[in-house]
């Protein structure tokens, strides 16, 4: 399971947790979202996504 | 690898964005308001010079018609923008509750984090210039921010002024990346050294200097990429 930022407008994706709110089950990797998905936010389609990893906030933060 | 580069003024990426078209829903503005945007680092769709450099994935010099010409109100996450003005006098509201007006030598850094909007707005009666620079975060997801402060020209004069980074008197982000600024009447050298692991992008917004031993006239960057990113 992997977190990703796109570069697009900041969204981020938890393959974890998914998308519920938009229809995206938790456990969903980002590569079997289907084409057709555009971005909440922007409305970027997922061709247009770069998509980097990134921790969350409260994983980053030291010990 | 360590790739050295030059981007001359007309190089850069460049978008037209009328209040009108395609774009009247993101561009607030009357008929004849417009934004320009010389992109010296952009993202996807948007990208036509170099696709970022380290961490800083946007470096936009941008200029606003004046009248009511801007962003509407836009969502991001997670991404830290600054603005730098150049001139001119910029409306920024958010939706972290800040509603607030730069003017020249005047910047902000808006980190979304978890989420949040914004709108740019020229609402003046002369042109507004303004560097906009968007950093990944370290982190997703951390608490949305807004900060500002201002470079102050007397003080900061003929000396590499650090604005945004891990500096006394600096605005922080929590980020491996600083902007520093330098105003200088001319006829003087000035030593800028980065960290060692760090590449460098030296912008020129006036004048005519020589910039890292490369002659850069107004508005051209020269930099240095230590990949890979």
């Amino acid at each position: 399971m992997k977190k990703y930022l796109c570069l697009g407008c900041g969204f981020s994706y938890d393959e974890a947790r998914g998308l519920p709110e938009h229809g995206i089950a938790p456990g969903t990797r980002w590569a079997n979202i289907p084409e057709d998905w555009v971005c909440p936010d922007c409305g970027t389609p997922k061709s247009g996504f770069e998509m980097v990893e990134i921790p969350y906030y409260a994983e980053a933060r030291p010990a | 690898m360590s790739v050295r580069f030059i981007l001359r003024a007309g190089e850069r990426g460049y978008s037209y964005l009328p209040a009108v078209g395609l774009n009247a829903s993101y561009v607030a503005g009357h008929p004849d308001g417009v934004i320009t945007r010389h992109s010296s680092f952009n993202f996807h769709e948007y990208q036509s010079g170099i696709p970022g450099l380290g961490v800083m994935k946007v470096f936009g010099d941008e200029t606003f018609t004046p009248n009511g010409t801007g962003y509407n109100m836009h969502p991001h996450h997670n991404f830290i923008i600054m603005a730098f003005v150049a001139s001119g006098a910029l409306t920024h509201i958010n939706t972290i509750g800040k509603i607030d007006e730069l003017k020249a030598n005047d910047y902000y850094v808006f980190s979304a984090g978890s989420g949040g909007k914004h709108s740019e707005l020229n609402i003046g009666e002369e042109e507004l210039q303004v560097i906009y620079v968007w950093v990944l975060p370290g982190q997703l997801l951390a608490p949305p921010s807004y900060r500002r402060s201002r470079f102050d020209p007397k003080a900061g004069a003929n000396r590499i002024t650090c604005l945004v980074g891990d500096e006394p008197g600096a605005l922080p982000i929590g980020q491996t990346f600083k902007v520093s600024r330098l105003l200088s009447d001319g006829g003087r050298r000035h030593v800028y050294r980065p960290a060692k692991a760090n590449g460098f992008y030296a912008f020129v917004l006036e004048g005519d200097p020589h910039a890292a031993r490369q002659h850069c006239a107004g508005r051209r960057g020269h930099g240095r990429d230590r990949g890979p990113h």
